[in-house]
């Protein structure tokens, strides 16, 4: 079905160009794959390991760049955009937000209940606010998104390269990298920042109800806690950490569906590379974002 | 040309593009974005709001001699309420710390020009800024204030506590070596403990020998014969002291003879009450007699006197006849 529409949109867009066309971002099919066997076993492991990366962050540097140019919206890429950003995001925008409060209920009793025990009850909502705003949440989202929106979608341009569908493409003059794949890193883009904004204000409202009660007495020592946390630095690095996590969650698993990384195998192998490529480098992140606010 | 559609895996039908087209896409999609760009938005707004952005401040400098603890961020309270927050942390050309701190101007009129700000390390969190204003009647505290800091280290009696701990552990050392008293004095209570073990038991530990031990329990046994001998008596005093219950409280006891005998006593002392008032008034009756007596006592000294005169005179009388009668040589004169 979306070979179809894809191919029919394609037929449509005919003035579409190749942005890429001397070094093109995806290798046909029928292009002669590089041969790693030529360096021996042991040395072709790591040179495999290191171009796959590679391939990833050139993968995704040529996204951004398609992002930021206006040449990349054409009309079949916009409504593959609109269609994208639209049914990768609402359908799990309002359970993965029901998810989050039950999460943030739960972390939040067990947090003051826990801090008011040992008498450090004032610490509480200051730990409530970092233990789930700034670490949990964000990276909640990067993972539902992964698994609901991105992953999938990467097996499906796996599936559609293997078919041999972007040759065709190529052979209309149209790019599929521009309208096949950049909507959907865009739409993996948005629905993580989208959830996580809209997950991070479920939780805060909820912190709030479940510290003071229905009453709007501690509104002013909320915001002052909010505000304390949230200093300068840790503002910028939450909006870091946020972006860094969309653009792992949406590019790695295109990228590893889109190239022959490790093996030719199945779209199912390709999905679960991309997994494991994603949640090193969410670990990475994590680890670098913890570094940077407690280091 | 296409290829054939074939089964989906349940991989393709997860994903999201397998949905059915969706009415009014374009609509619901950019909904969907003013819908995040508000979220976004009202979040940095609330940020802003948060950290102070859209409230005038005033600066207050406080001056202190170590910024340990004190971070850029970090509240200011006046009793217990964060009405500021440090801004900088700086050293000045002196060598002392500035701490710049931001206070709202709603929440400024709380710092008088009296008022003193502490610089507190507690033991459990970080150092805290505290505002103290004695006198509010005092006058505001102007913008660009310098202030020193006092400081309140709790964690300053700690080298003074490890200190007297490490002596106090030095002395259980000391009195735990293999030379020491108290190792010595367990010893011995080990060699008592094991005496009290001993047949001697705690008499061989008190005698040092068993002879002394024995004439103890000789002792001992004689004392038990003595007492009992003293309770036998104890006994018979007993029986004594019930007879002499009976004798003295009895019915016919001492004490209701007693009793009748001061009932008897009373009435003769009633009986001499009364012979003492006519005792009295035979008294009365004698100090008349005897002021009578006095008055007859006064008439014979007159009727003495008139005596002897008359006796002088008679007795002139027969010094006259004894003269005028020689022969006679009796010379007593008798009187009537």
């Amino acid at each position: 079905m979306i070979s179809f529409v894809l191919a029919r949109k394609a037929r449509r867009d005919g003035r579409q160009r190749l942005p890429f066309a001397r070094w093109p971002i995806i290798p046909a099919m029928s292009a002669p794959p590089f041969s790693f066997s030529r360096l021996g076993p042991a040395a072709a492991a790591p040179v495999r390991w290191l171009a796959g990366w590679w391939r990833i962050v050139f993968f995704g540097a040529c996204i951004i760049v398609l992002a930021g140019s206006p040449s990349s919206y054409g009309r079949h890429a916009r409504a593959a955009l609109v269609r994208h950003l639209y049914q990768d995001t609402a359908p799990i925008l309002w359970w993965f937000t029901a998810l989050c409060a039950l999460l943030t209920l739960v972390i939040t009793r067990i947090v003051v209940i826990t801090a008011f025990s040992y008498g450090l009850s004032q610490y509480a909502l200051e730990m409530v606010i970092r233990v789930l705003v700034l670490e949990l949440i964000p990276l909640t989202a990067a993972l539902f998104v992964a698994l609901r929106c991105t992953i999938p979608n990467g097996a499906a341009l796996a599936q559609l390269r293997r078919d041999g569908r972007f040759d065709v493409w190529r052979g209309r003059g149209l790019d599929p990298v521009v309208t096949e794949v950049l909507p959907r890193a865009l739409a993996g883009i948005y629905a993580t920042v989208t959830l996580a904004a809209l997950s991070c204000v479920i939780a805060l409202v909820l912190a709030y109800l479940a510290v003071y009660g229905w009453t709007f007495a501690g509104v002013a020592g909320y915001t002052h806690v909010f505000g304390h946390v949230f200093n300068p630095s840790v503002a910028l690095i939450f909006v870091l950490k946020t972006l860094f996590f969309s653009l792992a969650v949406s590019i790695i698993p295109m990228a590893s569906g889109l190239y022959d990384i490790e093996s030719h195998g199945s779209r199912e192998s390709a999905a679960l590379q991309g997994l494991v490529r994603m949640f090193a480098v969410l670990l990475v992140l994590e680890s670098a974002s913890l570094a940077a606010n407690y280091a | 040309m296409d290829t054939p559609p074939t089964t989906p895996t349940p991989l393709e039908s997860s994903e999201p593009g397998a949905a059915r087209p969706v009415r009014h896409l374009e609509f619901k999609a950019a909904l969907l974005l003013v819908f995040t760009l508000m979220l976004v938005a009202g979040s940095v707004l609330y940020l802003l709001y948060a950290r102070g952005f859209f409230e005038p401040t005033q600066s207050l400098v406080l001056v202190a001699d170590d910024a340990e603890g004190v971070v850029v961020g970090m509240d200011m309270t006046f009793s217990g309420f964060p009405i500021g927050r440090v801004r900088r942390v700086e050293l000045s050309e002196a060598g002392n710390v500035r701490i710049l701190v931001d206070v709202p101007r709603k929440d400024a009129h709380w710092l008088r020009t009296s008022s003193v700000f502490t610089l507190v390390r507690g033991l459990v969190g970080g150092t805290a800024i505290r505002a103290f204003s004695g006198v509010l009647s005092d006058p505001p505290l102007p913008a660009g204030a310098v202030r020193p800091a006092l400081r309140g280290d709790a964690t300053a009696e700690l080298p003074r506590v490890l200190a007297t701990a490490r002596e106090v552990l030095e002395n259980i050392s000391a009195m735990t070596r293999e030379e020491a008293a108290l190792r010595r004095t367990l010893a011995n209570v080990q060699e008592v403990t094991d005496k009290l073990k001993g047949p001697g038991g705690a008499m061989g530990v008190l005698f040092g020998n068993e002879a002394d031990s024995k004439k103890l329990m000789a002792a001992l046994d004689r004392t038990n014969a003595v007492l009992a001998r003293i309770d036998q008596l104890a006994a018979r005093v007993d029986g004594m002291a019930a007879k002499a219950d009976t004798q003295v409280f009895g019915p016919q006891g001492a004490l209701d003879e007693t009793r009748a005998t001061v009932r008897e006593l009373q009435r003769l002392l009633g009986d001499a009450r009364a012979s003492l008032g006519k005792v009295d008034a035979v008294l009365l009756e004698a100090q008349g007699i005897g002021a009578n007596v006095r008055g007859a006592t006064a008439d014979l000294g007159t009727l003495r006197g008139e005596v002897e005169a008359n006796l002088r005179k008679v007795e002139g009388m027969i010094n006259e006849l004894n003269r005028k009668w020689p022969f006679s040589r009796d010379t007593e004169v008798k009187l009537p």
